[in-house]
């Protein structure tokens, strides 16, 4: 079993909104991320995603739990190194670049500040980063706001594959652009991971870009992982009710009938997360063990893989997967 | 059967074209508001510039034997009550206040760019006491301020200097900080601290150029301020001292020839409003022209 | 049986840095009664336009250049559009937008903004308003609703403040129910709840849908048509199951071809070549030609209109069949 390039061990983070609540946004997580995987994070908004990454990437500081790269103990003020290491790409591509600076000095700066070539090479490694996002020498001479949407993803890439970062932390790289443009990205990620050999940690709520992409994929919701395992396991076999709600709702090109929610209801309020379990309110199989007893992720039968933090999850078999 | 031709050369990579920004000058020429407002100040400014040049009498050269004349061949714009050509103390008057406008503007600019960064950037306590007292000089009533002063260093432009210094910096300061506040949340400052940049580094570096903007433009219309205030304690008799001209003096002067002699107070009143509407045209301009889309 | 809504050849003019383009350049369709039609395009195709326009809602930048708007076989005068909705035809038509945050009155509870309509524009007295926001907010299916009545946007939650959209685009008893992305910002669970209620709004008040979407797989859930847009036109109508399945535009092929669908993980997307052209520098005849693979010489020359290729089946393609032929070709491998 390979030593994971991330661990991240009983996470969790919380703060305090501004009439003094306290908002939990990642509740007591734990993962494994493998070095060369592509992990899958899926969940709607709120469900602590997006604050995951960014204690990751050491943008925002745990309330407690640890986050680890390489065995060693990552917290957010880190030495320039671990910082190379875990890079992020952002969702909206109209504020991830700095709108007063070019290309040229974005990747050039970085390369500078971090040593990282020659001062004789750095303008060849520019074009060569231009290239390897599939974009002309001559776009480093131009301002953010001269790029179309899914060009400036692509320079968002080229910025952080320009530290040489071992993961890529992708915040729903793709939700914002059009569906012709999302396939070129989606490519470019396919590409630099198999030649590059990243290891990518990919946030979305769509699904279907999910499944494409990912080795393993986690499902959160409010701030917790209900469950987890590799690709297949999860999208064939859900057995956590909520995962199961969100494979029924995906969009499907070629659907017949209306599907008809099976969940009710909206997600609570952060603040007021439900006792026990915190999707029995909206849960079609909610009993009464449900609402004393918060479930704990477990595997789910003999596959050592998959993992579901459902009372139900070796109980009420799941309805039989779509057929594409 | 026609035969296909395939996608031109070029755009079966998608989507590489690039939009060409104009440039600089090209956008700048382009505006009317730019060329109109650099049109006017130029002019203005090099008017004042070149006073030793075209002014043709020295402007404190008297001459008691033509007081108050119209405007002739010797003097174009006629003269004062002390035969004093108005022309050429138009010109002097104006070099003298555009100075005093730009020089009273800098250390207001720089600190309180600065002070606004820094508040914005980092928040906390500093950010809590430096903008109390922000409120509290905002309160402050501005010519009260500066009629103290004057009586405690002095009738002249060091009371002017010294007002504005204390004073102007916060409007610098608070758009500055709102500025970076809001750069701050941007994922774009994200991605430039993540990549390993110091902290320092991101603020003047990445966020200052953004920020900056807002408060040269605000510069420009702080000049128009700076010149109506030397001009009113000009006319108070607390700014610049006679002999040496600006505009607010002649005007006041002008005031007790207004049913005879007009244009001795509304030649000197026109000259402000002209460097008022310059200044503030260029600054919008710079503001349309400035921003980066 | 007269369609509840006929639209005939809207142009919208929209200017930018000074100069004009069509941004709905001709589009034309028919509207059933209960029937839906969804439209679907990229960012910037035109399709927001389209229902702002048939609703009079343009933004100063745009106006109405020309075509009709014929509502119930009435058509209406382009002065009474953008004027309010004192215009009785006008009435038979409301609108959803995407955003529910910025599209409701922050400062209004939310049951004064369902009442609104039928007091100032149904005439309803203060009580009966009330009473009928209340039913409405029942309708959409918000629990609790004579506290919710009092509540104000902020303090609801998107799926809730969307319902809430539609409660008061339903409380002036439209016949047309317009809908501008209202789904895009709502998570998929949401969606599938408010795409339900849509339906069932549909069936059970006979109302007629469309829906504008950049979402392909939504677009079966919700209408028995679809129009496909591109640089405002339509580029392909048609039955839902008929065109997704066997698409007859270059352009319809490649979004399917560039959309993933979560049953098929291993199907490679493919990006459509080429980017969505400058509205101020479309080139002449077909507007999709510099992207198309099927294109010659005189797709550039000649003004495609859309043609039939099968039952209440239309598309502006010259090589539609060439189309049909090659995805039939790959179909076999």
């Amino acid at each position: 079993m390979s030593e994971a390039l991330i661990e991240v061990d009983d996470l969790s983070v919380s703060f305090r909104s501004e009439h003094g609540h306290l908002l939990r946004a990642v509740d007591d997580v734990t993962l494994r991320i493998t070095e060369g995987e592509v992990l899958g994070l899926v969940g709607e908004s709120g469900c602590g995603k997006t604050t995951i990454a960014k204690c990751i990437a050491g943008q925002v500081a745990p309330t407690s739990g640890v986050v680890r790269f390489e065995g060693r103990e990552l917290r957010t003020k880190r030495a320039a190194q671990d910082r190379r290491a875990i890079q992020m790409v952002f969702q909206d591509p109209y504020s991830s670049l700095n709108p007063r600076m070019t290309v040229r000095h974005v990747l050039s700066e970085l390369l500078r500040v971090h040593r990282l070539v020659p001062r004789a090479d750095i303008e060849a490694r520019c074009s060569e980063l231009m290239a390897l996002v599939g974009l002309p020498p001559g776009a480093l001479d131009g301002l953010p706001s001269q790029f179309s949407g899914g060009q400036r993803q692509r320079i968002a890439i080229a910025r952080a594959l320009t530290v040489e970062p071992r993961v890529i932390i992708a915040d729903e790289p793709v939700s914002a652009l059009d569906v012709s443009v999302q396939a070129t990205i989606l490519q470019l990620f396919e590409d630099l991971r198999s030649r590059l050999g990243l290891t990518v940690v990919f946030i979305s709520h769509n699904l279907a870009v999910v499944r494409h992409l990912s080795d393993r994929v986690a499902v959160m919701y409010l701030g917790r992982i209900v469950e987890q395992g590799d690709r297949e396991s999860v999208f064939t076999d859900p057995r956590h009710p909520y995962t199961r709600a969100l494979l029924a709702s995906a969009p499907r090109l070629h659907q017949v009938e209306l599907v008809r929610p099976t969940v009710k209801g909206e997600p609570p309020s952060p603040i007021d997360i439900p006792t026990g379990c915190s999707f029995h309110p909206r849960c079609p199989l909610a009993g009464e063990i449900c609402i004393r007893d918060r479930p704990r992720l477990e595997q789910v039968g003999a596959n050592a893989e998959h993992f579901a933090a459902c009372h139900f999850r070796d109980g009420t078999p799941p309805p039989a997967p779509e057929e594409p | 059967m026609s035969a296909a031709i395939s996608p031109p050369v070029g755009l079966t990579e998608p989507e590489n074209e690039v939009n060409r920004r104009p440039s600089f000058k090209s956008r700048a020429l382009h505006s009317p508001t730019f060329m109109s407002g650099a049109i006017l100040t130029t002019t203005i400014v090099a008017l004042a510039l070149l006073a030793p040049v075209i002014g043709r009498y020295s402007p404190v050269a008297q001459d008691l034997l033509h007081p108050l004349a119209g405007p002739s061949g010797a003097h174009w714009l006629g003269t004062d009550e002390l035969g004093r050509d108005v022309w050429s103390r138009l010109l002097y008057a104006g070099r003298t206040d555009l100075q005093v406008g730009v020089l009273a503007v800098l250390f207001p600019f720089a600190f309180g760019v600065s002070i606004g960064t820094v508040c914005g950037y980092f928040g906390g306590r500093i950010d809590s006491v430096v903008m109390r007292i922000v409120d509290v000089v905002l309160a402050f009533p501005f010519y009260v301020l500066i009629i103290a002063l004057v009586f405690v260093v002095g009738v002249g432009t060091h009371g002017i200097y010294i007002a504005f210094g204390l004073t102007d910096w916060v409007i610098y300061a608070r758009t500055t900080r709102s500025g970076t506040m809001v750069a701050r949340s941007l994922d774009w400052v994200a991605a430039a601290e993540g990549g390993g940049l110091s902290r320092m580094r991101v603020l003047w570096r990445h966020i200052l150029p953004n920020t900056i903007t807002q408060a040269v433009v605000y510069v420009m219309s702080d000049i128009v301020l700076v010149i109506l205030a030397v001009v009113t304690l000009g006319y108070l008799g607390l700014g610049i001292q006679p002999p040496a001209p600006d505009w607010g003096s002649m005007i006041s002067d002008g005031q007790s020839f207004i049913q005879t002699n007009q244009w001795l107070a509304a030649i000197p009143g026109l000259a402000v409003v002209l460097t008022g509407i310059g200044l503030s045209l260029l600054g919008d301009g710079l503001a349309d022209v400035m921003r980066p889309e | 049986m007269t369609p509840v809504l006929e639209v005939e050849g809207l142009v919208v003019e929209m200017r930018r840095d000074r100069r004009a383009f069509h941004a709905v350049d001709g589009v034309s369709f028919a509207l059933e009664r209960g029937g839906a039609l969804a439209i679907v395009g990229e960012s910037g195709c035109g399709k927001s336009l389209t229902l702002r326009a048939i609703m009079g809602l343009l933004p100063n930048r745009g106006r109405l250049a020309s075509g009709r708007v014929i509502v119930d076989g009435v058509t209406l005068p382009a002065a009474a559009r953008g004027r309010g909705r004192g215009h009785n035809q006008q009435r038979r038509m409301s609108i959803v937008f995407q955003d529910p945050l910025s599209a409701l009155n922050p400062v209004a509870t939310v049951g004064n903004q369902i009442a609104e309509a039928p007091r100032h524009v149904l005439g309803f007295g203060r009580s009966a308003s009330r009473a009928r926001a209340l039913e409405l907010l029942r309708l959409v299916g918000i629990p609790d609703p004579e506290r919710r009545y009092h509540a104000y946007p902020h303090e609801l939650s998107g799926g809730t403040r969307q319902r809430v959209m539609i409660a008061i685009a339903l409380s002036s008893d439209p016949a047309i129910l317009l809908c501008d992305e209202p789904t895009t910002s709502l998570d998929v669970t949401i969606q599938t709840q408010i795409l339900a209620l849509l339906a069932d709004l549909r069936s059970e008040r006979g109302l007629s849908l469309i829906f504008v979407t950049h979402d392909l797989g939504v677009v079966s859930q919700v209408a028995e048509r679809v129009a496909v847009m591109y640089t405002g036109r339509f580029v392909e109508t048609g039955p839902t199951a008929d065109v997704l399945a066997a698409p007859r535009h270059p352009y319809t092929s490649g979004l399917l071809a560039a959309a993933l669908d979560v049953d098929s993980p291993d199907r490679e997307p493919v990006a459509i070549p080429g980017s969505l052209p400058d509205p101020l520098r479309l080139t002449s005849g077909c507007s999709f030609h510099p992207r198309c693979q099927f294109a010659t010489a005189e797709c550039v020359t000649s003004d495609v209109q859309l043609e039939r290729v099968g039952p209440g089946h239309e598309a502006a393609c010259l090589h539609s069949d060439a189309l049909s032929a090659a995805l039939a070709a790959a179909e076999d491998v």
